[in-house]
């Protein structure tokens, strides 16, 4: 296998690249003016440890994968097109008021309940730029009111006439029947045809979202518009530059359903947040090859801190309307959790509990924790760890970032200890605790929620600063296994290069199997065997695009079901892609049953309520080959020789430990150091608290283990 | 027999000889946080440090949020899935000390007393008893909670044979079998008339329901399917949080928990007791009117004076409005504080934690049998009517103070639009289901106007952040309501001022594919505004329901699609289908059925302004212009600003003429302070307004007429004629007139 995988953050460029039996891990920093040149760059590194040049991979790679926030960005920097909306008449406001509560998406709790504070974000479309056009679908998609050619013909004019560059159709009900989105796009397109200069592109509501509710599939079609032209010329001068080196093959994307697609088959919704999502598809992959079904991946990094399951039974999270930036959507990505809480989370004295509070406010990079020195002048959780003594101040991320422990001590003094009365080494401490516990709630909530018992879980540590905190927040939960990841530092990359070719498609319906009211069961199962065979064909024309052969494409089934008219839409795999008997029905009953005992509890199922099919997900996918994270090196059972020394503080112990500090690369696999202790990398820092035990593993992994 | 004895025994008797066990007013009229019992205080010696308390409370915090999520998710009232509803763990002794983040605050301050009439007289009933599998569900607002369409149930938590707390959650469930569809009945004329009445019940043991109990609460209500929805959510949400005690007990003990509890409820008291210190002192005063009953127009007045001592604040509503013994328009006391408290945990101070200690530095005052404080016998579905008002009359008030705190937690605001202006509806639905609950379309309420910025348009209810008005196209799915317009901002619609409030939306809505379906709307403000500005801001319009009857749109569409207006003035005053019949009304509209197509619309206000309107910035009020927001005549009669009605380009130099113009006329216009009072003020209210409440002393209460008052100490309840009869009398009166009349033409003729 010859892969390469590049994940683009905020502030590193990650690279990975397979090369037959080889792995090489790479960075570089984000250049955001052009992409390009820190994915280059990154790639360069890693090839010349490889000992090739960029060309001669580049020219033998399979593939050239490739995660990236420019949409973020573009969202961020309100750079997008002049987006022109038209929605069915009466229906104008939907976007500018957000369903109310859209106020508050995306942003902290403490944001979302203060009401008078409320400011919704700037619009992506200002209210000049929606029209309503006279038209109307019912529930069941029969047209109570048909498209008024003139009436389409003249909105569309008053909105290029106000500079629309992109055109949004959202109609009512759009998704039970389309016809009159497609009316409209037809007599747009006859006013401004694709092969003209003034050619406008159109997106139709239905095709980027397949659920009901009109605000967040109209969002969706609103951020699919506005990445679109930012998105694809980024990629394409990506593509021209790795033509340029010799590259043949079509760039693969990565997508927020943990799956991949070239270009022509990808939407730019598709690929926010696809960096973490590869991550936690890394982690999948792992849970297969170390053999730990049930793992809890955190991702802790400067300002966040990200959590994602694995289980044993397979199940998928999606969140089927995530918040991007400020914006709910229709669109299911792969689900993740993202709490503020990173290494520049600020710390404060709360007077009201008298106590000690961290985040979600954050430092962030810039100005950044105040031993950076760059202008942040309040504490931060890594202010507390150095001061603590886990960093060290001559050798922070590799020398990269030169810090500053006297400044730390008097943000946290100044901060944290005069106001709470409390000593510097204690002010350190509180913060560490709370950091750890906040996180382990957070955690916690996320497991539980799902139904799972934490417990039975081990948990995945990667980020620059997860390791520094693993033990702390494994303990809150009791939980005594902490796996750091081979590659943990490119994790999302290495991720991105071992995912699938994968297309998600799905449809909204009403489809009772069981209704309470005439207590009948569904006995014509035509609709749901043509929705999927119609989903099928769908994602078997994404694949075959790129080149995918029919056999090798296979397709998972999901269905989202609910009791009665409760909220909750669960989803269920399906054993079965077509429904043929009434023991069919039951199947899918007792499936429904069984995972939504797991998350509720046994008991709380209410068939009696009644039962449905709301929404009907095919997943179509081709399998890629695997990267092996099993790679073992020599084995020793030798003793790591420590560097250093240097005492550290820990929150349940009152005085200091002398601490043994470690060089990564004398802790060889097999390796073991007993808590407390340090291992330090060009990156991050393991820290291994009293009780616990570090032992190297496979590929650079490593095991934290409580006695 | 000694006095004594004598008063023993016959307190005796009467302990023993209750006829049943009502609201009990030493739970219902008391807000505080019981005293630390001794098992507490031994609790807080044990456990002592704040960061580890901190840590137990954040765990405890996340189990809330926890099983909000879960009731949100397993809830198939409408109101469940907008968030109103909370959960939370209650002490031993009743008090809430913690809570959601999210839903309905309004609750964090009234769930307590459900819980404390268990503990007072079911806890050791032989007949009851309170031991460990309980499941306890209660709905009657006079027993606690804002109304009877909200249902609780709190499950008791033991260790080791004591018990250490509730868990629990309240969801507004809708439909309780009232005498109209939907839980908020308008129509209901005495409690009889509001649906389902469970005192505190045991309704489950061995953490089961009892199946005939079950039986009986479906058999109660028109959705029996959402009666066990709504019972086995709240239950497994309150087993969840139950289980995460028993977790913090067994990671840090059970004193760690109890201490948790009361520390939190001790520490938030003493943080609001700082917060108001940081205020002025002195009194505020202010003055509200209802409009309505909703069955009729009216002027009930609500009294207001904030008095603000040291560390606590005194709420005087003494003068408001009597009672109306069969209007369901009046509100049971503890309601009454639990949306007061409201303004205090969103309005004011928004970074307070939910539990009810927030409330505790606070003292109301009313009078017994008045609008704020009815008596058992009055109705209160409609509670939100004279409530809502006394919300808005303390927070038109509270920026005074605030204005010159040393201490502010968020922008000191003008009042938020506060009408829950949506469409109740009862009928059959497209599947042949009766069912019958509310739109939540009543979650965008307009947003005030802030000291330096407009408010936000439809942004929130006054009584819960994050609440949702939904997606029409998943309501359509449910029930056969069509919304024509769901919501479109309403031109004009906000408070003027140097900044302007936020908009509310005008909805259209008509019905299709049902057999029967009604309609109904509850809210008052559609003859005199119902919020207000300050420091010179306006307040936002009065807004009316009008109809459209006597045609299907549908139909007349199909031919004649440019027929269709989409906002209500061009309906209303276009009038485009011809033969229909179009009115308007006050937004009080009981179970009304409809047919298909009929027009019913109504209009959801804006929130307050925020200063003179003549120092609004040009540009702003062009742009509101552009986006179609403010009319010409408002651009040019409100805030004197000369702009080119095509390009919205503003004259800064006619504009500075224009405003300097009319800073003239006020000048003109104005009168000294005296000389205005001479004119403005009577002895007496008007006699063609019937007006509920005092006047110039507020010992003294007037009931509908100059001629009809009461002591304020003593009030006499108002019954109201039925509206119907009022009309038929009328009718009556002009058919006698016009008889009389041809009487007298004959008389004439015989002559």
């Amino acid at each position: 296998m010859r892969r390469v995988s590049v994940d683009i953050g905020g502030t590193f460029t990650d690279c990975f690249l397979a090369y037959d039996s080889r792995y090489v891990e790479a960075k570089a920093l984000t250049t955001h003016h052009n992409l390009a040149a820190g994915f280059m760059e990154a790639l360069g590194k890693a090839c010349e440890e490889l000992g090739e040049s960029v060309q001669t991979v580049l020219a033998n790679v399979d593939a050239v994968r490739y995660g990236t926030t420019l949409g973020t960005n573009s969202l961020i920097q309100r750079n997008g097109p002049r987006v022109g909306l038209l929605t069915t008449a009466g229906f104008e406001s939907s976007v500018p008021l957000m369903r109310a509560r859209g106020y508050g998406d995306g942003l902290s709790d403490a944001e979302q309940t203060d009401l008078p504070g409320a400011d919704r974000p700037v619009p992506l479309v200002p209210i000049p730029m929606i029209v309503g056009i006279r038209e109307r679908m019912d529930y069941k998609g029969v047209s109570a009111l048909a498209v008024d050619d003139e009436d389409v013909r003249s909105q569309v004019r008053r909105l290029v006439d106000q500079g629309a560059q992109a055109f949004v159709v959202a109609l009512t009900n759009a998704v039970v029947n389309p016809a009159h989105e497609i009316e409209v796009e037809r007599i747009i397109l006859s006013e401004y045809p694709t092969h003209v200069l003034g050619a406008i592109p159109i997106v139709l509501s239905h095709r980027v979202a397949g659920r009901k509710a009109e605000y967040s599939r109209t969002m969706s079609a609103v951020l699919d518009a506005y990445l679109h032209d930012q998105m694809y010329h980024g990629m394409s001068t990506l593509e021209i530059v790795l033509r340029q080196n010799g590259y043949k093959r079509p760039m693969l994307l990565v997508h927020n359903t943990s799956g991949m697609a070239q270009l022509n088959s990808t939407h730019a919704l598709q690929t926010i947040h696809s960096g973490p999502v590869a991550g936690l598809e890394a982690s999948n992959y792992l849970s297969a090859q170390f053999k730990e079904p049930n793992i809890i991946a955190t991702d802790m990094g400067g300002t966040s801190f990200d959590i994602g399951l694995v289980t044993a039974d397979g199940v998928k999270f999606y969140d089927f309307n995530p918040v991007i930036d400020r914006w709910l959507v229709s669109t299911p990505m792969t689900y993740l959790h993202t709490l503020g809480a990173g290494g520049g989370s600020i710390a404060r004295y709360d007077r009201l509990w008298d106590a000690v509070e961290v985040g979600p406010a954050s430092a962030g990079s810039d100005p950044g924790p105040a031993c950076y020195g760059r202008g942040g002048k309040l504490p931060t959780t890594t202010d507390a760890n150095l001061v603590l003594g886990y960093l060290d101040e001559q050798n922070y991320a590799g020398g990269t970032i030169k810090i500053n422990k006297r400044r730390a001590e008097r943000a946290i003094d100044e901060h944290i200890c005069k106001p709470a009365g409390l000593s510097l080494i204690d002010g350190a401490k509180a913060i560490k605790r709370k950091v750890d516990a906040n996180m382990a709630n957070a955690i916690f909530k996320e497991v539980a929620v799902k139904g799972y018992n934490p417990k039975n879980f081990v948990i995945l540590s990667y980020g620059g600063g997860g390791p520094i905190h693993a033990c702390g927040y494994a303990s809150r939960l009791g939980i005594n296994r902490v796996l750091i990841p081979p590659f943990s530092s490119v994790f999302s990359a290495l991720g991105a290069g071992n995912m699938d070719g994968l297309h998600i498609h799905e449809k909204s319906l009403y489809l009772m199997l069981y209704d309470a009211t005439r207590r009948t069961m569904l006995e014509d199962f035509t609709v749901f065997n043509e929705t999927v065979a119609e989903l099928e064909q769908r994602g078997r024309e994404d694949l075959a695009r790129q080149d995918v052969k029919p056999e090798q494409i296979k397709i998972r089934v999901e269905l989202d079901m609910r009791y009665g008219n409760q909220l909750a839409q669960i989803g269920v795999t399906s054993p079965l892609s077509r429904l043929a008997s009434m023991q069919d029905v039951i199947t899918l009953l007792d499936r429904f049953s069984v995972n939504y005992a797991q998350r509720f509890g046994e008991g709380s199922q209410a068939p009696e309520a009644g039962v449905r099919i709301n929404v009907i997900r095919v997943v179509s996918y081709v399998e890629h080959e695997r990267l092996d994270l099993r790679q073992s090196t020599q084995r020793t059972d030798e003793k790591p020789k420590p560097t250093s020394q240097r005492q550290c503080w820990f929150p349940e112990i009152s005085e200091a430990l002398m601490t043994d500090v470690y060089d990564y690369q004398a802790v060889r696999e097999g390796m073991t150091v007993a808590g407390p202790a340090l291992i330090e990398t060009p990156r991050t820092t393991y820290l291994v608290e009293p009780g616990w035990t570090l032992t190297m593993g496979l590929s650079g992994s490593a095991w934290l283990v409580k006695a | 027999m000694g006095g004594d004895k004598e008063k023993s025994i016959i307190e005796k008797f009467l302990e023993e000889n209750v006829l049943f066990l009502g609201p009990d007013p030493e739970i219902m009229e008391d807000h505080s946080v019981v005293p630390t019992t001794p098992r507490e205080a031994e609790a807080l010696r044990t456990f002592t440090d704040p960061d580890q308390i901190n840590l137990v409370r954040h765990k405890l915090q996340t189990a809330c949020n926890e099983s909000f999520d879960m009731v949100e998710q397993m809830g198939a009232a409408p109101g469940a899935k907008w968030g109103d509803l909370i959960s939370g763990v209650w002490t031993a002794n009743g008090d809430l000390a913690m809570a959601s983040m999210g839903g309905v605050l309004i609750f964090s301050v009234l769930t307590q007393h459900p819980v404390k009439f268990i503990l007072k007289y079911w806890k050791d009933d032989p007949t009851v008893g309170l031991k460990d599998g309980d499941i306890f569900m209660h709905n009657d607002a006079r027993y606690g909670n804002i109304h009877n369409t909200d249902q609780s149930l709190v499950i008791p938590v033991f260790h080791n044979g004591e018990l250490v707390c509730f868990t629990g959650a309240i969801v507004h469930e809708g439909e309780n079998g009232a005498i109209e569809p939907g839980g908020m009945p308008s129509a209901a004329e005495s409690p009889f008339d509001e649906g389902l009445k469970m005192s505190p019940i045991k309704v489950g043991e061995n953490y089961e329901f009892k199946r005939d109990i079950m039986t009986f609460l479906q058999n109660s209500v028109r959705e029996p399917k959402l009666q066990l929805e709504g019972m086995k959510s709240k239950f497994f949400a309150a087993m969840r949080m139950k289980s995460r005690v028993e977790d913090a007990i067994a990671e840090y003990g059970v004193d760690a928990v109890v201490a948790t509890l009361r520390k939190t409820l001790t520490d938030t008291e003493a943080e609001v007791r700082r917060r108001l210190a940081c205020w002025p002192d002195g009194k505020v005063r202010t003055n509200v009117f209802a409009d309505g009953t909703l069955r009729e127009n009216c002027l009930i007045r609500i009294r207001c004076e904030l008095h603000k001592q040291h560390d606590s604040l005194i709420i005087d509503f003494r003068g408001s409005s009597p009672e109306f013994l069969n209007r369901p328009n009046n509100t049971v006391l503890a309601s009454l504080k639990g949306m007061l408290a409201q303004e205090f945990l969103s309005f004011v101070w928004p970074d307070l934690p939910r539990n009810q200690a927030v409330f505790a530095p606070m003292t109301v005052l009313t009078d017994r049998k008045s609008a704020l404080h009815c008596s058992p016998d009055a109705p209160n579905a409609q509670s939100m009517m004279t409530f809502f008002p006394g919300f808005t009359a303390i927070q038109i008030g509270v920026p005074k103070f605030l204005y010159s705190s040393s201490h502010r937690a968020t922008d000191v605001i003008a009042g938020w639009y506060n009408m829950i202006v949506t469409f109740l509806y009862g009928g059959i639905n497209q599947y042949g289901e009766l069912v019958g609950n509310v739109c939540a379309d009543l979650n965008g309420m307009g947003g005030a106007a802030r000291w330096n910025r407009d408010g936000e348009h439809s942004l929130a209810p006054i009584f819960a952040p994050m609440a949702d008005i939904g997606e029409q196209e998943l309501i359509e799915e449910e029930v056969p309501l069509i919304k024509i317009v769901p919501h479109r901002l309403m031109k004009d619609g906000e408070g003027f001022g140097k900044f302007r409030g936020g908009h509310g939306y005008q909805q259209i809505a008509t019905m299709k594919d049902s057999s029967m379906w009604g309609f109904m709307c509850c809210s008052i403000g559609s003859k005199f505004p119902t919020t207000y500005g300050i420091f010179g801001g306006y307040g936002p319009g009065s807004l009316p329901l009008c109809k459209v009857k006597g045609v299907n749109v549908f139909d007349v569409m199909q031919d004649s699609r440019d027929l269709m207006r989409y906002t209500i003035p061009e309906i209303m005053n276009e009038r485009p289908f011809s033969g229909a019949k179009y009115s308007t009304h006050h937004m009080g509209l009981q179970l009304e059925f409809a047919q298909p197509g009929e027009l019913y619309m109504i209009t959801q206000g804006g929130g307050g302004g925020y200063g003179d309107v003549l120092e609004r910035d040009p540009a702003l009020v062009a742009k509101d212009f552009l986006d179609g927001l403010l009319s010409m005549r408002s651009v040019q009669e409100i805030y004197h600003v000369v702009l080119d009605d095509k390009t919205g380009a503003v004259d800064v130099d006619a504009t500075e003429k224009a405003r300097d113009a009319e800073r003239q006329m006020r000048k003109a216009r104005g009168k000294p302070y005296h000389e205005f009072v001479k004119e403005w003020e009577t002895e007496k209210p008007p006699r063609d307004v019937p007006f509920y409440g005092s006047w110039k002393d507020r010992a003294l209460i007037y009931r509908g007429s100059p001629d009809d008052t009461c002591p304020a100490d003593d009030i006499r309840s108002v019954m109201m004629p039925n509206p119907k009869d009022v009309r038929i009398a009328e009718l009556e009166a002009q058919l006698e007139a016009l008889r009389g009349g041809a009487d007298v033409e004959r008389a004439n003729r015989r002559s």
